[in-house]
């Protein structure tokens, strides 16, 4: 059952921020699909914001039959889906997903995020990377760190939002260091 | 004597229209420049060229294809479907096409080895049309092509020499694509196209821990200062994509 106050408190808190922002947002695994409703359905919806959602948790699909569960429309979010091609997915491909053959392509991604973003020129952008914790599961910190660290110096440049998953059950010290570096602000996630 | 900076600002740039090229070049090719694009098969090296072409054309400056290795229409179509490709241009006559086989046909060249006279007479038709075409950019896909009907390198250096010089006269900015092998080193296969280009862009595959990644590296450009650093490459419908490589990874092999 969702919870009305997360998905509120990520739209505020996403609200109250200056455009531009790299936002790490800290959340437990039980948060998840309440954070992502919050993001999408509240705070890019009202800001009329591009979503380029870059997953590396869980394939697009499933997120998609989330949204779809939730009745939110798709129009204006996109996805780069670093986990279906390893997981040898044979799931259907949503016209709105583009496939990055391995979370530890980094450069690739930072492409497909580029290319969707010049789909839509003259828009501005929210940029979601779920999540750091997985991102390290396949990459050694120094290349990782460097990745956020081009990848949210380009989208700030940009105008655009970028929000960093980071679930809390699975941080260790060097993902925290790496989110303080990059990441204007921390959101941390209650209850 | 002029320093370097103020060479860099006097010089006119044909500014490619990919983005991420004229930012590694700071702000485009010089202007008559005559650059190798070299690689190995399947990194991006027609496609660089095409859009090159297509964004000219676009802004106006007549641009001509010379295809060696395969006929036009074949080559339409697989190249990527540009969102930005106006078929218009080619109607109009701002991006041309020429298969170079039908070329040799017309010149009477039927031999496997064209001779000093031979040689001559391609590298001043290519000009001709060029001047009477009023080309801006051309690309000659591939030069390498080329050189073996040429085959000896004296007179594959008096062709190169021909044809850039007289190209750059007239202002036009020329791209030769250069076809090598991965494990090849230099970046020609008669080693005198990179002597004698005023530029050398290299594209190629880099495995990283099993991935194979597209790069490109811009090795010389003279009239220019530029980065020469190695930057990731997508072919997308947008056009060629570009990001740096980044370093932090461990490398298993290069590229």
């Amino acid at each position: 059952m969702a919870s009305v106050s997360v998905i509120a408190d990520v739209a505020d808190k996403l609200a109250s921020l200056p455009d531009s922002s790299a936002v790490a947002m800290r959340l437990k695994s039980e948060q998840y699909f309440d954070t992502i409703q919050g993001m999408l359905d509240r705070f890019a919806r009202k800001k009329d914001l591009e979503v380029v959602y870059v997953t590396t948790t869980i394939p697009s699909q499933s997120i998609i039959s989330a949204l779809e569960v939730l009745e939110i429309p798709m129009d204006h979010i996109w996805f780069v889906d670093c986990i279906s091609q390893i997981m040898m997915s044979q799931e259907k491909r949503h016209p709105h997903a583009i496939i990055v053959e391995s979370p530890t392509m980094l450069e690739n991604i930072m492409l497909k995020v580029e290319f969707v973003l010049r789909k839509h020129p003259g828009r501005n952008a929210l940029v979601i990377l779920d999540s750091i914790n997985s991102l390290a599961i396949h990459n050694n910190t120094k290349i990782l760190s460097e990745f956020l660290h081009i990848l949210v110096n380009n989208l700030r440049s940009r105008g655009a939002y970028t929000v960093i998953f980071s679930m809390q059950e699975y941080e260790t010290e060097e993902i925290r260091n790496m989110l303080v570096l990059v990441s204007d602000e921390t959101i941390e996630l209650g209850g | 004597m002029p320093n370097k900076e103020r060479d860099d600002d006097e010089r006119e740039r044909c500014v490619t229209g990919i983005d991420a090229i004229d930012h590694i070049l700071n702000g485009g090719i010089p202007r008559g420049n005559t650059v190798l694009i070299s690689g190995s098969v399947g990194t991006g090296k027609t496609s660089i060229c095409i859009e090159f072409l297509i964004r000219g054309a676009l802004d106006g400056e007549n641009s001509l294809y010379l295809s060696v290795t395969e006929p036009t229409e074949k080559l339409l179509e697989n190249v990527i479907p540009f969102d930005f490709f106006d078929e218009r241009l080619t109607k109009q006559g701002k991006l041309q096409f020429i298969d170079l086989p039908k070329t040799y046909e017309k010149l009477g060249i039927d031999k496997e080895d064209m001779d000093f006279d031979q040689t001559r007479l391609l590298a001043d038709t290519i000009v001709q049309v060029v001047e009477d075409q009023k080309i801006r950019r051309l690309v000659l896909d591939s030069v390498t092509s080329v050189c073996y009907r040429i085959k000896d390198q004296e007179r594959i250096r008096d062709f190169l020499l021909r044809l850039g010089t007289e190209l750059s006269a007239k202002g036009c900015t020329s791209l030769l694509v250069s076809e090598i092998r991965s494990s090849d080193e230099g970046y020609s296969q008669w080693g005198v196209e990179e002597a004698i280009a005023d530029g050398v862009i290299v594209t190629g595959n880099l495995e990283r821990r099993g991935d194979l990644l597209r790069t490109l590296q811009v090795v010389k450009m003279r009239g220019t200062t530029h980065s020469r650093a190695k930057y990731v490459l997508d072919l997308t419908t947008s056009g060629v994509l570009l990001v740096p490589l980044l370093k932090g990874g461990s490398v298993a092999t290069g590229g």
